[in-house]
């Protein structure tokens, strides 16, 4: 089934046909997602996608990077690359305070961030291909990325985690892989582009089009 | 797990929870968590089931409710007992069944375990290790 799945694609491409691969990052808040879409984006396309910040929910909207190609060696893919609002079970205005928004500001912003959460996962039925971005720094073994990677098994949405921020000293990207065992695992650091070409290597290996 | 005065947990039975409609479901939990009780069931979620949870949480987000926590222990069983629980959900035993005649792979839905869900505002932290979890509430 697969190999004519892949012979189709490959058919196709040889006309122009080439579908593109809808890439979504998922992940809790401030794990890095944003950063990492950035760094995708800016090593193919040379520009940015999205505005990081140290206040949890900066993304509240998804923010899109269309027709991506990605060249690894020989491979190539072409990506649409979907940067999500991060998942999460809670979100309290208050959290918000702390970095000095006003309480208006904060409620807002809570506000959006719920909506958010709710756009993440309604995107869950158009991704073609995910990868799961978890801190290395923080213990992996949460709610929400258990049911991030259950609901991706269950849609047989391929999946690939990225074990980010392994330029931080608390890293232990080992203990995401001993929490998630039967999954690839990359580890990099979106922020000073450590092992991006492994990440790469493994979109092109691993991405493809939801049958 | 260490408890205050004033933090209340009601254990529900999984029949109380699988007997109701999905969208029951969820507001029958809801109810109870956004009152400040801490539920624990041995009723087990599916994958969809948490995110159904998570995305009708945050439609109730609110400055008094701020959401969840969520923590589960499954465990799928094995031999006579997974054949049982194959065809124990009625909305897919028929499925199963003629899918099994047909010499198809059926998978066994995970059935056993627990769940707790509690207010966020009272759970302070939850510590899961894959046999295990501790919770740390504060009322």
């Amino acid at each position: 089934m697969k190999i004519k799945f892949d012979f189709i694609n490959w058919f196709l491409s040889l006309f122009g046909f080439r579908k593109t691969i809808s890439l979504g990052i998922y992940g809790a808040p401030n794990v890095g997602k944003t950063t990492l879409a950035n760094r995708i984006a800016l090593d193919w396309t040379g520009e940015e996608i999205g505005k990081v910040s140290e206040i949890p929910h900066e993304t509240r909207w998804v923010q899109k990077k269309e027709k991506i190609e990605i060249k690894v060696k020989n491979k190539k893919i072409l990506i649409n690359l979907l940067d999500m609002p991060g998942i999460a079970t809670k979100i309290d205005y208050r959290q918000f305070l702390k970095y000095g928004l006003s309480k208006k500001e904060a409620k807002k912003r809570a506000r959006e961030a719920t909506e958010g959460v709710i756009e993440a996962i309604r995107w869950l039925k158009n991704v073609d291909t995910v990868l799961a971005v978890m801190d290395a720094t923080q213990d992996p073994l949460t709610q929400v990325n258990i049911t991030l990677l259950g609901n991706l098994e269950a849609r047989k949405i391929p999946v690939i985690i990225v074990a980010n921020k392994i330029d931080k000293k608390r890293a232990k990207p080992e203990a995401i892989r001993e929490a998630f065992p039967n999954y690839p695992v990359v580890e990099v650091s979106a922020l000073k582009g450590i092992n991006m070409d492994e990440l790469y290597s493994a979109i092109v290996n691993h991405a493809r089009v939801r049958r | 797990m260490r408890l205050k005065k004033g933090l209340r947990f009601d254990f529900v039975s999984s029949s109380v929870i699988e007997e109701k409609e999905k969208e029951k479901r969820i507001n029958f939990i809801l109810n109870k968590v956004k009152d400040g009780t801490i539920l624990v069931t041995d009723c087990v979620f599916t994958p969809q089931d948490e995110m159904d949870l998570i995305r009708e949480t945050m439609r109730r987000v609110d400055s008094g409710f701020p959401g969840i926590e969520v923590a589960s222990l499954k465990k799928t069983p094995k031999g006579l007992q997974a054949l049982l629980e194959t065809f124990s959900d009625s909305t897919t035993k028929i499925k199963n069944f003629f899918a099994m005649l047909r010499g198809k792979k059926v998978k066994t839905p995970t059935k056993i375990g627990i769940t707790l869900i509690g207010p966020a505002r009272y759970i302070k932290k939850i510590k899961r290790n894959p046999n295990s979890f501790s919770i740390l509430a504060e009322a």
